[in-house]
């Protein structure tokens, strides 16, 4: 499915045909978001998981600075509210896009095919040092050695270089899709392996947080 | 419509600046040239009301109905005060079990943070009109970048108690990003470190091509050279026996003696806190000592930051200083260890912020299209759940205006209504949250599970959250006006109005004679109670001088000019300071030998 290049819309302020835009070409109200619009579409772009990303923020800052709030200060209520839901949807799509595994997952979402509300599962591949780990975080919350700390620093190093691994890949694999897109079911088991590492790699940080913590007080 | 003025609201002094042909410039108090204003507010007898640089002189002699650094409680309800900032001033009992903005006590009536922030907005808007000669009615207004929501409200409810249409509130180190950005066409990362009287933040911005975005921010809204006096005014403090110490009156001159030997140690290697007889000598050293953890207190949210950018120290490209206390050596020192870089500190830290919300008006009128700030919200936003635990509906750090729906469902059968309890804050449990608002939406009742609530936040530019429910079964839907909890309500607003529409359609003259007079009431009472008291402590020739200057006073006072009474008022001043110290120095000086006598 294109972009709603097709769509026929009529600017509410001069009548002037205005498309999809999100600003009237001829006399630069802004529009209200149509209810069909993507995050893709609010940004201009065509339904695609490869994406440019100085592109992406090229168009962003563009953008921005057509709806933004700032730019309707003196506008009335009901084109500063438009300004208000333009400025919300260009912000939550630039968010959301910009970051390979969001858009997969908003990929998914727009698909029907939302991943597991449950959480993310153990990969299967990495179940053993995901166990390893939790016991060396136990002890480290217990008591914060510089040992204890460096073992889980290593560990911590090893699953950030794995999940920029998994994030390279899953960008080849959206370049590699050529316009078209891989499917769902490949695409959600990547996206929670990546879910999983995130979170592990938060419950790490968090407990050499404490752990550093702990060592503050100690001054 | 006349022009839109930028005021830093700062906790111990503000400003107001407005933009320019040739850049922001910031506006000087048109009777004295002075750009900054002493956040100060004066209760007199009579419902006067004295700001700035006279209400901060009142301090040592009636530190209870003088509030100082009233933005150290803004948005918050008597329980977020610390106990420290209690003990200063006298407040109301909170009611109990109910939400409930501090509230003042002065001079036998209570006043609310932003009724006595709006005598410091009006006084600014007052120079504004004087310095471009025509009405002002509306501003941009700055807050701390960690101000949570309630924070934001109060500020904004200050600004239309003064009659100001508040059309943006900026975040602190932002506005000071357009000024440094505006003068010195930046491009690249950088961080904004921006420690004031009352409050710290850091924010990290991309500059592109006139955008500033915001990429992360972080702060301690209860962190800032304030609290740097209060540790060196215990030093001096600590000489006095216990009942001096405890006296408001003695704790304020200590801090105001305190506050003079910090500015000068950061130049200087030593100095003195002089309080009455005691003076204490302090080097730098020693100060960097007292206040090495409250500076080291500035790192975690550096890092929070940086790593909430997902950048290192190395990404980033310059550093700037905003804010009086990124003077004190410790601290540039502090911003060096985090960054690896010296700080830049070409603008004035002082001015930094005003220029930057005088930017961001101009930006508003449509003065500067091509510059544009993209902002955040500083923290979680989210609604309490099953089990109170907090469900984040909006991540910190995400980029304003935004908006998120989500859909939640009940725990109990034929529940017919829902309570929506909105919190900020980054723990996991509802109750270490900060409570924002709390109200109920009626449903349709059905067994539990069945029923779909959609809840949409939207916050806006200036970070201020509005909630609305949505009974999707049966497709009402109940837009709720999220009143917040420790905010004034609508009804209180409009009698505080009211009450200063009465002030303000009253002749400006005529109210400076009158508060002249009051000052003037004020000083001729005291100095005839202490030349009555106190006579053996006069030196020779004073009564006579005391009694000149007192005479003047009371002429001036039968007239009409103002300026004449203060003139006079100060002369008097002057003259009666230095019995006024000796009458202070022999209290604590009583105090002190009693002391020693006990000690032997």
């Amino acid at each position: 499915m294109q972009a709603a290049e097709a769509t026929r819309r009529e600017c509410w302020k001069c009548h002037a045909e205005s498309g999809a835009a999100l600003v009237c070409p001829r006399c630069a109200a802004v529009q209200p978001l149509p209810a069909d619009a993507d995050l893709f579409a609010v940004l201009g772009l065509p339904r695609q998981l490869a994406l440019d990303l100085p592109d992406l923020e090229r168009r962003y800052h563009a953008a921005s600075r057509t709806v933004h709030p700032d730019r309707f200060q003196t506008a009335g209520p009901r084109e500063r509210e438009f300004s208000l839901a333009a400025s919300a949807a260009v912000n939550r799509a630039y968010r959301t896009l910009r970051d390979p595994v969001a858009r997969g997952r908003y990929w998914l979402e727009l698909y029907g095919a939302r991943l597991g509300d449950g959480g993310p599962q153990v990969p299967p591949a990495i179940a053993a040092e995901v166990f390893e780990t939790q016991e060396k975080l136990e002890e480290l919350r217990a008591a914060a050695s510089p040992e204890r700390r460096r073992e889980v620093e290593a560990l911590r190093d090893g699953f950030t270089g794995r999940l920029g691994v998994l994030r390279d890949a899953l960008c080849a694999l959206y370049a590699s899709a050529n316009g078209g897109a891989p499917s769902l079911d490949e695409l959600k088991c990547r996206l929670s392996e990546i879910a999983y590492l995130r979170t592990l790699l938060g419950d790490i940080e968090d407990a050499m947080g404490e752990g550093l913590r702990g060592t503050d007080h100690r001054h | 419509m006349g022009p839109i003025i930028g005021i830093d609201l700062g906790t111990t002094n503000s400003l107001v600046a407005v933009l320019e042909e040739g850049g922001a410039r910031v506006l000087p108090d048109p009777e004295t040239g002075a750009a900054l204003l002493p956040s100060a507010v004066a209760f007199l007898p009579g419902g006067e009301v004295i700001v700035g640089a006279r209400a901060k002189a009142l301090a040592g002699e009636r530190p209870l109905d003088t509030i100082l650094s009233v933005k150290r409680f803004m948005g918050l309800g008597l329980e977020h005060v610390s106990a420290a900032d209690r003990r200063r001033y006298r407040f109301t009992e909170p009611r109990q079990g109910a939400y409930d903005p501090v509230r003042f006590v002065v001079e036998g009536r209570q006043v609310t943070p932003p009724e006595v922030s709006a005598h410091v907005l009006r006084e600014l808007k007052r120079w504004a009109e004087a310095a471009l000669g025509e009405t002002v009615s509306q501003a941009v207004i700055t807050v701390p970048a960690y101000f949570n929501d309630s924070q934001r409200q109060a500020t904004r409810d200050a600004g239309r108690l003064a009659g100001l249409e508040v059309l943006r509130l900026v975040n602190e180190p932002t506005a000071a990003s357009l000024a440094y950005g505006l003068d010195k066409q930046d491009e690249g990362v950088i961080a904004v470190y921006d420690l004031g009287g009352g409050t710290f933040d850091i924010s990290i911005l991309r500059l592109r091509a006139g955008v500033f975005e915001v990429l992360a921010t972080s702060g301690d809204t209860r962190l800032g050279g304030d609290d740097f006096d209060e540790r060196l005014a215990e030093l001096v403090l600590a000489e006095l026996p216990e009942a001096e110490r405890c006296r408001a009156d003695v704790r304020a001159r200590a801090r105001a003696a305190a506050e003079r030997a910090k500015r000068a140690l950061s130049d200087a290697e030593r100095a003195e806190i002089v309080l009455g007889p005691v003076r204490r000598a302090v080097t730098r050293a020693e100060l960097e000592t007292l206040v090495k953890d409250l500076v080291e207190r500035t790192a975690g949210p550096c890092r929070q930051a940086l790593r909430d950018a997902g950048l290192r120290p190395e990404d980033i490209g310059s550093v700037v200083a905003v804010g009086g206390s990124t003077r004190v050596p410790l601290v540039r020192r502090q911003m060096e260890a985090v960054f690896g870089r010296p700080p830049l500190t070409d603008l004035d830290p002082d001015r930094v912020v005003a220029l930057g919300a005088g930017i961001q008006a101009g930006i508003l009128s449509g003065g500067r299209r091509d510059m544009l700030l993209l902002d955040v919200v500083p923290l979680s936003l989210g609604i309490e759940t099953m089990g109170g635990v907090f469900t984040r509906l909006v991540d910190r750090n995400t980029t304003i205006p935004t908006s998120v729906k989500e859909t939640f469902t009940t725990a109990v059968d034929n529940q017919t209504a829902v309570d929506i309890h909105v919190l900020q804050g980054e723990r996991e449990l509802a109750s270490d949250n900060r409570s924002l608002a709390r109200f109920k939406i009626p449903i349709c009742p059905l067994p539990a599970g069945v029923p779909r609530v959609e809840v949409t936040f939207l916050i806006d530019a200036n970070g201020i959250l509005s909630v609305t429910a949505t009974d999707l079964r049966t497709g009402h839907e109940r837009s709720v006006e999220v009143k917040p909890s420790y905010g004034l309500g609508e009804t209180e607003i409009e009698r505080m109005l009211e009450e200063s529409i009465d002030h303000a359609e009253e002749d400006v003259r005529q109210r400076q004679v009158r508060e002249a007079r009051v000052e003037a009431d004020m000083i001729l009472h005291a100095t005839r109670e202490s030349l009555a008291r106190e006579a053996r402590l006069l030196a020779d020739g004073e009564w006579e001088r005391i009694r000149a200057a007192a005479a003047a006073l009371e002429q001036a006072r039968a007239g009409e000019d103002y300026l004449a009474i203060r003139d006079a008022v100060e002369t008097l001043s002057r003259e009666t300071e230095p019995f006024a110290r000796r009458i202070m120095d022999r209290s604590l000086t009583e105090a002190l030998a009693n002391r020693r006598l006990a000690e032997l």
